[in-house]
């Protein structure tokens, strides 16, 4: 279809220019757009997401993991769970795939200038934070505090080792980091407890903070009481949804919470907006 | 004003129509079935009864492609779709509760993203609406603000008159270019006397009242009630004007095939069912209650429609006898 015309599940071609194995069960895809255009133009804000193809499998929907500032190529984290996914993980560096996007909201990075953030996350939900973190590392000035508290369930579950390193070496980072209790090994430097409770004991304050929050739905459960008694309101405190989704701009009427499109209102939504949701994700 | 077509008149317009290459769907017997088809002659066209799927496939197929992909070596081809491809089309004798839907439909298809698998077929599509002569005990457009003489979503609106043939009105541009272009076919006449109208079945729903009590009430036992059972068919979104829900999918191997988008209903357990197992509405009572949501809460929220005609064929076509009327009527007296 010419220009006007456009073809909106058409996607584009990228080439696996890298592969990073996180844990044993999750990996990172490194991926650069093949048509010169696409590559100069393409632009996302942190929190978006994307559709990526398997051609033969389908498509799947991941947050865009890399950070907006970093020029010529994206990335997305994934664990293999199902038909696609498993597909993803039989693909080398080198083939082709392909990504539509970007695709719903974003975090609002602009409102947070100025203020301290708090980064909470666990296990595999680190990704959609770290493109904001990176984002935000990468104008580091602007912002005030950064702290991250991340935990996984064992040492091995931890992804994007490599950034933990840097983000600990720096000092303009409070990087707190945990496994669950038995999770630890015997070279282990961080904290063992569960994300909420090492988040209690960091204390990290509230006073013109922002809180950014990422995980399994047991660990959103008992963080946000924590939160909430360092003194987080829910307007500062946000969080992303994930639902099953198939077109991903808003059509297919799949990924809905009550009224609201997971694809097109959110990922990205505050503590009093997913409040306000009715229990249906 | 050229206000009137005989019987004999409509079906030449119809016949030129298809003589000059263009499609011509209307409401047709197949196998015993009335169904809107594309005819490949006028006397194919049987408009007694009501069709028993919706208009809705003309603009919105049951499957189609929306791309292809080949794999070479390390390189994949991939191939779009062609919009020239979609026929030019007349859309003949569709009901109101079916062509009051397209333009609901409108909304969601061009929300910010524009699917031009359907926008583009709307373009290429003239619909000419009929009035309803009967109705039965399933029908309720009535009940959500349209009747049996409803021209919303015509672009020409026939309306049967005693002695034979309709009265006619143009609704647009495409109602007025159709008529212009077989002027020689209408004639202007005031004497014609429309047959009765078929019998409203329904009092008009308070539909805010209705909207007031689901905006309220996501959490209320009444559901686990009334869908107790419902048993996930989908029927009733297949046949209906105004579910648009779908799925896409990759058909073929890894090397060569295509991505398409078909039907889907959120009925199905799969419908949100997760890779990892976690699936948010993972009773049906939950399904069946986002059907009534969508419908007559979510759809007014985001577009300010509401996502039902009133044509009754869920409730013919349900197995379980579900009937989607007596439940919206119930709840506007909670």
């Amino acid at each position: 279809m010419c220009e006007s015309n456009k073809n909106i599940y058409l996607p584009n071609l990228v080439t696996i220019a890298d592969i990073i194995n996180e844990t044993p069960d999750v990996r990172t895809f490194r991926l650069v757009f093949q048509d010169e255009a696409v590559r100069d133009s393409f632009s996302f804000r942190a929190g978006q997401f994307a559709e990526y193809s398997v051609f033969g499998a389908g498509e799947v929907t991941f947050c865009i993991a890399s950070a907006p500032t970093r020029a010529g190529y994206i990335e997305c984290t994934f664990r293999g769970v199902g038909r696609v996914t498993e597909s993803l993980r039989n693909l080398e560096q080198g083939d082709t795939m392909a990504v539509r996007g970007p695709y719903g909201n974003s975090f609002p990075i602009e409102e947070f200038y100025g203020k301290n953030l708090v980064f909470v996350a666990g296990g595999i939900a680190l990704p959609p934070l770290r493109t904001l973190i990176c984002n935000c590392l990468d104008q580091r000035d602007k912002f005030g505090d950064i702290t991250i508290v991340y935990g996984a369930r064992t040492e091995a579950d931890l992804v994007y080792k490599r950034e933990l390193a840097e983000w600990h070496e720096r000092s303009d980072v409070r990087l707190v980091k945990t496994v669950d209790p038995g999770g630890e090994s015997s070279t282990w430097d961080g904290k063992v407890g569960f994300v909420p409770t090492i988040l209690e004991e960091a204390a990290p304050s509230a006073e013109n903070s922002i809180a950014l929050l990422c995980g399994p739905p047991i660990m959103i459960k008992y963080t946000l009481p924590v939160l909430e008694k360092l003194g987080f309101t829910d307007e500062h405190v946000y969080t992303t949804l994930e639902n099953r989704m198939k077109c991903g701009l808003g059509k297919c009427g799949r990924c809905n919470v009550g009224n609201v499109y997971v694809c097109k209102d959110g990922p990205v939504f505050t503590a009093k907006q997913v409040k306000a949701m009715p229990l249906e994700y | 004003m050229l206000n009137y077509i005989s019987e004999q008149n409509l079906n030449d317009l119809l016949d030129q129509l298809i003589k000059s290459g263009k499609r011509v769907v209307a409401p047709r017997i197949n196998s015993g079935t009335p169904l809107y088809e594309p005819l490949s002659a006028s006397g194919e066209m049987d408009l007694k009864e009501l069709p028993r799927r919706s208009a809705k496939e003309t603009f919105f197929p049951v499957c189609e492609d929306i791309l292809s992909y080949e794999k070479e070596g390390l390189d994949i081809k991939l191939s779009d779709v062609d919009p020239a491809r979609f026929p030019e089309t007349v859309l003949v004798g569709v009901r109101p509760c079916d062509a009051a839907a397209i333009p609901v439909l409108d909304a969601v298809f061009s929300w910010d993203y524009k699917d031009q698998f359907f926008l583009e077929r709307r373009r290429k599509t003239t619909i000419i609406g009929l009035a309803c002569t009967t109705s039965d005990d399933a029908c309720f457009c009535t009940a959500v603000g349209l009747s049996p003489s409803t021209t919303k979503g015509s672009d020409l609106f026939l309306t049967p008159v005693e002695g034979g043939g309709y009265a006619c009105e143009t609704y647009s541009q495409k109602g007025e270019e159709l008529v212009g272009n077989h002027k020689e076919l209408f004639a202007d006449t005031t004497a014609a006397n429309p047959l009765p109208l078929a019998e409203a079945r329904t009092e008009a729903f308070d539909l805010k009242k209705i909207k007031a009590w689901l905006d309220d009430n996501f959490e209320n036992s009444y559901w686990d009630g009334i869908a107790i059972s419902c048993v996930g068919c989908g029927a009733c979104a297949f046949v209906c004007p105004a579910c648009h829900c779908f799925d896409i999918v990759d058909e073929g191997t890894e090397k060569k095939g295509q991505r398409r988008k078909s039907w889907d209903a959120c009925g199905f357990w799969k419908f949100t069912h997760h890779a990892s197992g976690h699936n948010p509405r993972d009773l049906q009572p939950k399904r069946y209650r986002n059907r009534i949501m969508h419908k007559f809460k979510y759809y007014d929220d985001k577009f300010g429609q509401t996502l039902c005609t009133g044509c009754g064929r869920c409730i013919r076509v349900c197995p379980v006898g579900i009937d989607i009327a007596a439940i919206v009527e119930e709840i506007s007296h909670k």
